[in-house]
């Protein structure tokens, strides 16, 4: 009886997640659907993230170079080859799963601190990076895909239509990123929940009684790699169909930080408080914009916030979820 | 008989269409009886936040000119968004401003990357994109394609054949090494500094760029000084180019400088100062074509008076700071262009107006530097003096320069 209760508040859930997905636009001006949409783009990028240093407990501050991997091979296949914009998502997740897999490859040496300063380094590489091939990137300037191909861009003129049903640029962002989003995040859910997941938690709570147990740290550490890699390059193909343009400035390793901090708020090691993590770190800043115009007070009240937040949710949303819910769990979960 | 009545039926609905559109054309964005809402994008917090009071400025002197009624009795409405110099969030806040915030126009957007980026869409949306905060040449050079884009201030280009011009007639046995941004600002520069020295090119021993998001300029300076460069140019920023003193002075090496208009302002000379030596900095060239409020030969100046006199209700900004004097300028031109689009303006008005522009009583340009823009000239600021930094201040010296 409990159980069938217990499925039935995890689907009424599930319900409530869908409806607020499909409806929230609606509440909101046409606008601000695509700074929600935004937030649908970190979402994804701290879901990689977090199947990485949350349940493999491998540290990444190299997240916005791999985005940049996938906002780059978004922009240079619709500027150079004229693919439509939202066909290039899957090969800019591929492209940037590879890097991935390349830069898990130190991962295998190094751990904790000595492997966040390698991938440190790649973050503040990148930029550099793309100024170098500027016949393929575009150098400084970056690559604009209204002024190199305007007609690759989906909603060029205001409106999009799909299955018959039509609806503006700014819904139509909206709706691919968090689609995209909540697809990536189900994956990610039953990644951990499988056998996979069960390895990823052996290598990060002790690689000795993982490797003991026959579990491949090398190929387990690159896949973790490679997997979140995957979630940052569809992260950066995403923030360059919304952008319409790719820069280097865009890139810098603060958005590498952004992305842990969001991990971080929303909580290592779970996944429901994610949305809370992406929501944060989309609008942090303004709100702190808000509270005075003053450069300095901006700053501070970003990282006092952030502070705030540690202080108070240790575990990140996720732990504040699950505290909240635990109650309601350990009855429904608990034989009579 | 049934075709005819379709025909009648297809045009009656066209013009019942069109007139649904004209009704809504004219009604300009941004425009009510008593408000103009322009808007634009500014560094306020990020890696070039130095600049932001470029924006804080042009705020300034809009408040003051709303205090004394405005123009045509509406008041100016000026909305500064922070893009962080990161030009993917310039795009998502032009974007705000236009379709948020439907403002009138965009104004004053900071930066050339960032503005290069929203060119395309505001130009197929016709929203104006005026006076742009970028010296790069294209704001003016390619109105034919981007006809709703003009920039104001003197362009890179220019500004780097005057030094070129300047050392091939004064000094033309000086071994030559630029310090550049590694973007469109620092090349512009370096390309008219080639132009400028014509035949005397190889007089460029080395050149050193560096990208602005470094942490510094160290290893640039060691490689020119160990060139056997005499003469330096620094085509750099705020932060770099203090950089490039201090670290010049650690090796004991002081050549003469030439400092780009960007970071020759007055109070970045005296941090550049305080941080080496008063002989590091004497005898720096530059370009000038604003009055500089720390300057002593303006303190009873009109313009420099009114501009303390606003500065003094205007919280929140350093009044030495000379970007201020820089807004306060592009928002004279811009009251002035508003004043011109007519009593009811609207974006082709503006637009006309702009480029349209004869200003000669700019109170915060150097005496006789004239706004000027025709359909086909689309360089608002192109005159400027050179001018020498001596015992803690800029002199100007020889006459002002017409900067192509």
């Amino acid at each position: 009886m409990r159980r069938a209760l217990g499925i039935g508040a995890w689907l009424l859930t599930v319900a409530a997640g869908l409806g607020v997905f499909l409806v929230l636009p609606h509440l909101v001006s046409d606008f601000h659907s695509r700074d929600l949409a935004r937030a649908g783009v970190f979402f994804i990028a701290i879901v990689g993230l977090n199947l990485l240093t949350g349940y493999t407990g491998q540290i990444s501050l190299g997240h916005g170079a791999l985005m940049a991997i996938g906002g780059y091979t978004t922009a240079a296949l619709v500027v150079h080859e004229h693919w439509r914009d939202v066909w290039t998502i899957p090969l800019a997740g591929i492209a940037a799963g590879i890097v991935g897999f390349i830069i898990g490859i130190p991962a295998l040496r190094l751990s904790g601190l000595y492997l966040a300063l390698a991938t440190f380094g790649f973050a503040v590489a990148i930029p550099s990076l793309l100024k170098k091939f500027s016949g393929l990137t575009g150098g400084t300037q970056g690559l604009r895909f209204l002024e190199s191909a305007p007609l690759q861009v989906t909603g060029l003129t205001g409106k999009v239509t799909i299955f018959g049903h039509t609806m503006t640029q700014n819904h139509f962002l909206y709706y691919l990123t968090w689609s995209i989003g909540i697809v990536g995040f189900a994956l990610a859910w039953l990644i951990v929940r499988g056998r996979l997941g069960r390895v990823f938690r052996s290598v990060r709570d002790s690689e000795i009684a993982a490797v003991s147990s026959g579990v491949n740290l090398a190929a387990t550490k690159t896949l973790a790699f490679a997997l979140s890699g995957v979630y940052a390059g569809v992260a950066g193909a995403l923030l360059a169909i919304q952008d319409e343009i790719v820069n280097p400035l865009t890139y810098t390793f603060l958005l590498s930080i952004l992305v842990l901090v969001g991990a971080v708020v929303g909580g290592l090691g779970s996944l429901p408080g994610l949305v809370l993590g992406a929501l944060f770190v989309q609008y942090l800043p303004k709100i702190s914009t808000h509270v005075s115009g003053r450069s300095g007070v901006r700053d501070f009240v970003y990282g006092a916030a952030i502070i705030v937040v540690m202080i108070l949710l240790p575990t990140g949303a996720g732990g504040f979820l699950r505290r909240v819910a635990r109650p309601l769990t350990t009855w429904l979960y608990t034989r009579p | 008989m049934e075709r005819i009545l379709y025909t009648a039926a297809a045009v009656a609905c066209a013009l019942a269409l069109a007139t649904v559109a004209t009704g809504a054309r004219t009604a300009t964005p941004g425009v009510t009886a008593t408000e103009v809402v322009i808007g634009g994008t500014i560094p306020v917090t990020g890696v070039a936040s130095a600049y932001r009071t470029v924006g804080l400025g042009a705020a300034a002197y809009f408040r003051y000119v709303n205090a004394h009624g405005g123009v045509n009795h509406r008041k100016i409405h000026y909305l500064i968004k922070d893009d962080q110099y990161d030009p993917g969030q310039t795009m998502e806040r032009t974007r705000e401003l236009v379709e948020q915030d439907h403002v009138f126009a965009i104004f004053n957007s900071l930066g050339t990357e960032h503005n290069l980026a929203t060119r395309p869409y505001l130009n197929a949306i016709k929203v104006p994109q005026l006076f742009v905060a970028s010296g790069a040449t294209t704001w003016g050079k390619d109105y034919k394609q981007w006809s709703w884009t003009i920039g104001y201030q003197p362009n890179y280009r220019a500004e780097g054949t005057i030094y070129g011009r300047y050392v091939a007639k004064t000094a033309p046995k000086s071994r030559i090494g630029v310090l550049y941004q590694n973007d469109d600002y620092g090349k512009d520069l370096l390309a008219g500094l080639r132009n400028g020295l014509g035949k005397k090119g190889k007089l460029i021993v080395s050149t050193q760029g560096y990208n602005v998001d470094d942490p510094n300029d160290q290893s640039q300076i060691a490689k020119l000084k160990s060139a056997k460069v005499n003469t330096l140019m620094l085509f750099s920023t705020p932060k770099f180019t203090i950089q490039a003193y201090a670290y010049a002075r650690q090796l004991g090496w002081r050549p003469k400088v030439y400092v780009n208009a960007v970071s020759s302002a007055s109070n970045i000379m005296g941090l550049a100062t305080v941080g080496t030596s008063k002989k590091q900095t004497d005898g720096t060239i530059s370009i000038v074509f604003l009055k500089d409020p720390t300057d002593p030969r303006w303190a009873n100046d009109r313009g420099i008076k009114l501009y303390r006199t606003i500065m003094k209700h205007f919280k929140g900004t350093n009044p030495s700071d000379v970007y201020n004097v820089y807004g306060m300028s592009v928002a004279h031109t811009f009251v002035e262009a508003l004043k011109k689009a007519g009593k009811n303006p609207t974006r082709d008005s503006i637009m006309r107006a702009a480029t349209h522009l004869n200003i000669h009583n700019d109170p915060f340009l150097l005496p006789g530097i004239v706004v000027r823009t025709t359909a086909s000239d689309r360089f608002p600021l192109d005159q400027s003096r050179l001018e020498r930094y001596h015992n803690g201040r800029w002199r100007s010296f020889g006459g002002l320069f017409r900067v192509r």
